[in-house]
């Protein structure tokens, strides 16, 4: 059982009994476990039917084998609670949706879902094809000098069209416009749209290449899913039945599409009640709570059953924060808390007060006096409350000292320097500790690329960082070993891959330190076997293919060491039999051999799917290119959906007295003792002041203008009906700057909040020496500096 | 011991010997549950019918499906029969197919063949795939087909489907796309698909007839609809066929099922069987409705009830099953019992979950065991890696298997991969230049004695890809000779000389080639097919399949039938063979031969062998595939069937209820054929990780919870 003891605000949650009800909650308040309480509370107490299942929403998959843990440990028999509730992504969700129907979509059986890797690829392929018959000329600067303009388009025009094309496509997708109703609107329209149609081309042609493929991405999962809902409603009425109770986890993120989902499945649209009716399962619930039902829950029942949904949504607005293209809005989840009952969620146990303030001053400044009023609704309320004393999870001491805005006027170069130096020191003073007393430390900034130089310049003073990544290192580490084998097979003569793959097969061995000599001395003579065909296939007259080794001189050693290689020579012999099998059934021989543990054997059934599928899909691919996508799953460049249950997450406290270097985008959900945030200046950081820089305005375009943005609004005005919203070349350019502004303000806001004791942040001057403290930088130092108490 | 069919004799029930020895004038209708002992009854009516001195040639037996006349073919092929004329075993389809062939003359004409004086072609599955490809892929550029996301060879292969699904039904193929189009209500944009399908099917169908093409549902077409009519043919085949056995009834389409209404008069005795729990081959056309009604023209109908099969605790779980799906569901059964004939195998992986199995079934199979024959382990879906894993786990244990999934097709099959590089290395002219990890493994398998690493070593230095230049062994330097060893190195001349000779010949048929290749290199002494029975195999289901494809164009592409040129039939085969095209050709079905073997199949294709077991896997039961029906955009197996009234739109009601039935159909199918226990066998992760809680699962759920059973 768990030993939950819920906070004052959650205590008000757990009397929920029914109907929609929003919750924004700050950084660190618990979210998935009042969630998880929620959903234990509504199975314990018996609301649910047969066949019924609480249905949690929620947004990576690690966050679902998060919530399978913690719903469990509300059971003292976790079969009470089986199959009473399911965890799903949206796209899993999605999946479901349409896994049970997907002729009704034109999907066939099996159809597969290409990642966004792949996806990747062919649209690169049909941004490619586009360029290569078409110009962007028009909307390139005029004043370009004629080799300056060759260089632009080959070298940048490629990877601009590539981002518009994703936005543009995951945007039509969202607005549920296929390439055919899209071409029809362009057909129809009044004025000329370049970019529209531009982006319509592109969109026409990836998507002929998922249908060759019989694939679907992502965004064509939710998109189908709620096609589907909405042309069929006795399906949706059985949906509804099987999920009376919607919890939302991250609803910040969600997008108008997903929003739309949920909102049909809760009951949410009039007339189509089926028989999952609210009414009476409210009327039901009430039935279990009789008393201590404060007022507000009770408004929550009674005002929103006549809306059908019992729907919660929890999530943060202030953390809406996106790396790539979304068509996810926080002001969704806002609207949604103001027209429905909510309850705020203000207590966090994450931060040290001094932290707490500074977080919840920017706030109140952005909310009142930033200098663009428009951008004044990047934040909002609640403020973040320190926990009450009888907390379990107490806030850290208070320690202003530990607070360190450094004014400095570092180049970039230096910033570098500075912070790694800060961070040696650091860790160097926890050196002689022992591991549990170490810190967590995380060096977060606001750039892929600034990572990369943080990372190499660690490495320079001698510090290995940690470099955060979505998946466990198990899984890639499993998938890094079958990468070795094959690559060892791709190209059997090599001697060096042969000594890696026996270090691969002898893996378990790197616990031992006894076995682990063994290993070096056969590894090391491996490696230097000239012939290696004489080793794997000896022929019968041949002498031993064994060189006399220096260093392994000892009889007894020696021995060991001919006995381990022929052991080895044995499986080698079945591998490099196993090579003509078709690929899927050449890496389950594989695994068989070097894995032991069951996760690892369940891995690697799934990549011998995975790359089954990648081998139909490529039939000219041989080993060299099915081990290179290995390679890639295994330096988890891809994400790899499916299997959640090996994917649980990132956790700083695995890295103690290390120090962790990621974006604060990828941040998001973590904390750790001492934080740096890095680069905060005006170029990173814009609030559109006189001075600041767009980095989606692109010099070579003509007019600096956002193409993205531009592309967007065309496709705006394309959908809309009304005459009034005629598209203007640059307004998009201009209103896409203060969603920059306002994402920033918010990506300041987490990267402070992951902070539990010590925050130190820094700015420099940019590439070109220009750049500045950025705004509500410059802001916090001020108040911390002179007005902060 | 007696031989099995004596001891079954003696054990014939009464009813069942009244049934066996009734008058050679008698029509029954034969019902029952699977597992009373129909077939049993059956094969032995046949022995009795040859016993009495009815000519074998005047006994006609039908089965929907050749896999169902396999207990007959035991009789028919055993020792004991004494020579004599052959009892004719036949499904419906082979039979339109022979009369088409010996009636050219008289229906093709009448169905508006271009040209009636020239032979018919028949088109094999994978024949028929490479026209529709011809005539479709155009289409698709031209925009066909684009709110669909479908493989295309499945797309192909769906269209063919409508065409059969028209003919043995029984409505003409040009009202596919309404019928269709009739039941769909949803997203607008999916309706013109039916359209796009339709305008397919006719195009196929009017390029069948300017080329004397007969596919499946030609055969089907004319031979129901023109040839039976014609009094030729009938007395042809009312006076060769006197005695009917006709099994499972309830598994063919309701077009057989018309003609032999009008045929059944006509013979003098004749046995239909029908299992009432069946119907397992609606998504192939088959209709239980028009079956059931032969028996109106039979003289008796008897009904066996009692299964010989199930023990009492099976019959138990399967009725509570069933009740558990349908809630409906009338029996009386005590489902206190159920838990003797079930056991749960339940594991967090997918692989530890077949490791558990595999251990089970070793301890089955150890002394006092249960032979291996009596084990079947099955799931929905059987993937290659799936397959491959659980019979390399078996394989370790030495417990023999067979598996009736067809593991690979060719294009997979290594064997059949190296000489399709071989065949391209041999004619240049194709300009099909294969990569040298595919050359490095054709020398491989052809080479005795040629291991990988030499192999890539030797490719490395004597192939060109760019020009296909192959060079000779003593071309390259003595050390590197030495290394490859001169064994292979001769090995390799040999090869090589031939391949080069050829070039320099007329080119010969791809089938001849590989013939040829095979015959005076690769099946010699110090080549890789030497003594690689499995290897042989393939290279012939190779060879047959090219030939197959060979005669088809042959005949197509002669003066008389277009002006169009014949086109490269070896590059064209090898092309289609890798767009997949033809993936349908797969090697010859039974991958072992044993008999005494745990046999590892989809649930269905267990069900259509129509052999009890004592105890039976079930594997992925969280898994919807028990009873989702094949999602195929542009088809629909029950809106074109016969009973379906044009115009009702298929709902989400019809989806849940026709599911659930299904279930439970084939969950009694496989109790029926069960004799002591099922393993339910269930991972929390399923074999793509996810996770799986279907309708069988949920049913399993409350049979458990109803029984009480307690989970250890």
């Amino acid at each position: 059982m768990t030993n939950f003891t819920p906070r004052p605000s959650q205590q008000q949650i757990l009397r929920y009994t029914g109907g929609r009800l929003g919750i924004a909650a700050v950084p660190g308040a618990g979210k998935t476990q009042i969630l998880s309480a929620l959903a234990a509370k509504i199975i314990r107490e018996g609301w649910l039917g047969d066949d019924q299942e609480v249905l949690i929403v929620t947004l990576v998959n690690s966050a679902v084998d998060n919530f399978e843990a913690r719903i469990k440990k509300f059971f003292d028999n976790p079969l009470q609670a089986l199959y009473k509730y399911r965890v799903r992504t949206l796209h899993g969700l999605a999946h479901d949706i349409v896994r049970e129907k997907p002729a009704r979509v034109g999907l066939e059986e099996r159809f597969s879902i290409i990642d966004e890797r792949e996806a990747g690829f062919i649209r690169r392929d049909a941004v490619n094809a586009w360029l290569a018959s078409n110009s962007l000329d028009d909307y390139l600067d005029p004043a370009l000098e004629d080799s300056k303009r060759d260089w632009v388009k080959r070298e940048q025009l490629p990877d601009l069209l590539d981002s518009l094309a994703l936005a543009f496509i995951r945007s039509a997708k969202d607005r549920l416009l296929t390439p055919e109703s899209l071409r029809a609107k362009l057909d129809t329209s009044p004025a000329p749209l370049p970019l529209a149609e531009l982006g319509w081309s592109i969109y026409a042609d990836y998507q002929r290449a998922l249908a060759y493929r019989g694939a679907v991405d992502f965004d064509d999962l939710i998109r189908l899913a709620l096609t589907l809902l909405e042309t069929d409603e006795e399906y949706l009425a059985r949906l509804q039945y099987r999920y009376p109770f919607i919890l939302e986890d991250e609803a910040q993120d969600s997008s108008l599409t997903q929003e739309r989902i949920l909102s049909l499945l809760s009951g949410g649209s009039a007339g189509r009640v089926g028989r999952g009716d609210s009414r009476d399962r409210t009327e039901t619930s009430g039935l279990h709570e009789t008393a201590g039902f404060d007022a507000l829950a009770a408004s929550a029942r009674y005002s929103t059953s006549n809306l059908g949904g019992n729907w919660v949504r929890v999530g943060d607005p202030n953390q809406a924060i996106f790396e790539t293209f979304t068509t996810a809005s926080p002001d969704l989840l806002r609207a949604f808390i103001e027209s429905n009952p909510s309850i705020p969620m203000p207590e966090s146990g994450r931060s040290q007060p001094s932290i707490i303030a500074i977080a919840n001053h920017l706030i109140d400044w952005v909310m009142t006096s930033h200098p663009v009023p428009a951008a004044r609704t990047a934040l909002s309320l609640p403020h973040i409350e320190p926990v009450p004393a009888d907390d379990p999870q107490q806030n850290p001491p208070d320690n202003p000292e530990a607070i360190k805005f450094i004014p400095t006027k570092f180049t970039p170069e230096q910033e570098l320097e500075a912070v790694v130096k800060s961070v040696k020191n650091y860790l160097d003073s926890f050196a002689e500790r022992p591991i549990e007393e170490q810190p967590t430390v995380a060096i977060l900034v606001p750039r892929n690329q600034r990572g990369v130089e943080v990372v190499n310049a660690l490495r320079q003073r001698g510090i290995e960082p940690i470099e955060l990544i979505s998946s466990t290192s198990e899984t890639r580490a499993a998938a890094g070993s079958l990468s070795h084998l094959l690559s060892y097979l791709a190209d059997p003569g090599s001697a060096k891959k042969l000594a890696k793959a026996y270090e691969v097969w002898r893996r378990d061995w790197r616990e031992d330190s006894e076995k682990m000599a063994l290993l070096s001395d056969v590894e090391r003579v491996l490696r230097k076997i000239g012939k290696v065909e004489e080793y794997v296939s000896p022929h019968p007259a041949a002498n031993s293919p064994l060189p006399q080794e220096e260093g392994v001189g000892v009889r007894e050693e020696m021995e060991r060491v001919i006995e381990e290689f022929n052991a080895f020579r044995v499986v080698v012999q079945r591998w490099l039999n196993a090579v003509t099998l078709p690929i899927d059934q050449l890496i389950l021989t594989l695994a068989q051999d070097v894995f032991t543990e069951a996760s690892d054997l369940a891995l690697a059934h799934k990549l011998a799917l995975v790359l089954r599928q990648a081998a139909d899909d490529h039939p000219d691919w041989r080993l060299p290119e099915l081990t290179a996508e290995l390679a890639v799953i295994a330096k988890n460049e891809r994400r790899f959906i499916g299997f959640s249950s090996n994917d649980s997450g990132f956790d700083p406290e695995y890295y103690r007295g290390r120090v962790v270097v990621t974006t604060m985008h990828k941040a998001k959900g973590l904390e750790w003792d001492r934080v740096y945030l890095m680069s905060v200046n005006n170029y990173d950081f814009p609030s559109n002041m006189p001075g600041d820089r767009f980095i989606s305005e692109k010099w070579f375009i003509r007019g600096g203008l956002n193409l993205e943005a531009e592309a967007l609004a065309q496709l705006t005005a394309l959908e809309s009906t009304s005459e009034y919203d005629w598209y203007e070349e640059g307004t998009a350019t201009l209103r896409s700057r203060l969603d920059y502004v306002k994402e920033r303000l918010r990506l300041f806001y987490v990267g402070i909040t992951r902070a539990k004791r010590e925050l130190i942040v820094t700015w420099n001057t940019g590439r070109q020496g220009d750049a500045t403290p950025s705004l509500p930088l410059s802001e916090l130092m001020g108040w911390w500096e002179n007005d902060a108490e | 011991m007696p031989s099995p069919s004596t001891s079954l004799r003696t054990s014939l029930s009464l009813l069942q010997r009244q049934i066996v020895e009734s008058p050679l004038d008698r029509k029954l209708f034969l019902s029952g549950p699977a597992g009373c002992g129909k077939t049993t009854v059956a094969v032995e009516r046949m022995r009795h019918l040859l016993a009495q001195g009815v000519p074998g040639e005047e006994i006609l037996l039908l089965t929907p499906q050749r896999s169902l006349q396999e207990p007959y073919l035991d009789l028919l092929y055993s020792p004991e029969r004494s020579a004599g004329g052959e009892v004719t075993p036949a499904t419906f389809g082979g039979l339109a197919r022979r009369m088409c062939d010996l009636f050219w003359s008289l229906a093709a004409e009448a169905a508006g063949f271009a040209h009636p004086d020239q032979p018919p072609v028949f088109l094999t599955l994978e024949t028929a795939q490479y026209y529709m490809a011809h005539l479709v892929r155009p289409l698709l550029d031209a925009g066909y087909f684009e709110s669909v996301t479908i493989d295309r060879n499945r797309l192909y292969s769906q269209i063919i489907d409508n065409l059969n699904k028209a003919a043995v039904i029984g409505f003409p193929h040009t009202e596919i796309g309404a019928r269709l189009d009739a039941a769909y209500f949803g997203d607008p944009a999916q309706r013109r698909v039916y359209a796009d399908a339709q305008d397919c099917a006719n195009r196929f169908r009017q390029y069948c007839l300017d080329h004397n093409l007969l596919d499946f549902s030609l055969q089907f077409e004319i031979f129901t609809n023109i040839l039976w009519e014609h009094n030729i043919v009938r007395d042809y085949l009312m006076r060769t066929y006197r005695h009917l056995i006709y099994d499972n009834v309830e598994e063919d389409v309701p077009r057989a099922h018309d003609i032999l209404r009008e045929w059944l008069p006509s013979f003098d005795s004749a046995l239909l069987i029908y299992d009432e729990s069946a119907g397992f081959r609606y998504f192939l056309g088959a209709d239980v409705h028009t079956g059931w009604a032969l028996r109106e023209l039979c003289d008796e109908h008897v009904r066996l009830q009692e299964s010989f099969v199930m023990s009492e605790s099976v019959a138990g779980l399967s009725d509570s099953l069933a009740k558990a799906i349908l809630p409906n569901f009338e029996s009386d059964v005590n489902s206190q019992g159920v838990s003797d004939s079930l056991e749960i195998v339940s594991r967090h992986f997918y692989p530890e979950l077949l490791d558990a199995v595999v251990d089970e079934i070793e301890q089955l199979v150890s002394a006092p065991g249960i032979p291996p024959s009596e084990i079947v382990i099955l799931a929905p879906y059987l993937s290659d890696a799936l397959r491959f894993s659980i019979t390399n786990r078996l394989d370790a244990r030495k417990i023999p298997w067979r598996s009736h999934r067809p593991s690979r097709s060719l294009r997979d099959e290594p064997a059949s991969h190296a000489l399709i590089t071989l065949a391209a290395l041999a004619h240049p002219h194709w300009g099909i230049h294969p990569p040298k990890f595919d050359v490095a493994y054709a020398l491989m398998q052809s080479i005795d004695g040629l291991d990988l690493v030499r192999a890539q070593l030797l490719t490395e230095i004597v192939y060109r890809q760019r020009d296909l230049r192959l060079s000779a062994f003593d071309e390259i330097k003595q050390e590197v000779q030495d290394r490859i060893t001169f064994s292979v190195g001769n090995r390799y001349s040999i090869l090589r000389d031939w391949l080069l000779a050829y070039r320099e010949s007329d080119p010969l048929s791809l089938d001849h080639f590989f013939r040829k290749l095979f015959g005076e290199v690769l099946s010699q002494p110090g080549f890789g097919y030497h003594r690689n029975f499995d290897s042989v195999r393939v290279a012939a289901s190779l060879v047959e399949s090219v030939k197959k494809f060979r005669q088809s164009l042959e005949a197509t592409f002669n003066e008389t039938l277009t002006a169009d040129p014949l086109p490269n039939l070896g590059r064209e085969y090898i092309q289609m063979l890798q767009d997949g095209v033809i993936a349908s050709s797969y090697v010859e079905a039974w991958q072992s031969e044993e008999k005494d073997a745990v046999l590892v199949a989809p649930a269905h294709t267990f069900l259509m062998m129509n052999r009890p077991v004592t105890v039976q896997f079930w594997l992925d039961v969280g898994s919807s595939g028990w009873y989702e029906r094949l999602s195929q955009p542009l088809t629909h197996p029950y809106v074109l069937a016969r009973g379906w009234k044009t115009g009702t739109q298929w709902t989400d009601a019809d989806d849940v209820q026709y599911g659930k039935e299904a279930l439970a159909r084939l969950v009694s199918g496989l109790l029926h054929r069960c004799r002591e226990r099922v393993y339910v066998c269930l991972s929390e992760l399923g074999e793509s990780g996810f996770e799986q809680r279907g309708e069988l699962l949920r049913a399993f759920q409350k049979v458990l919870s109803m029984s009480g059973f307690k989970e250890t």
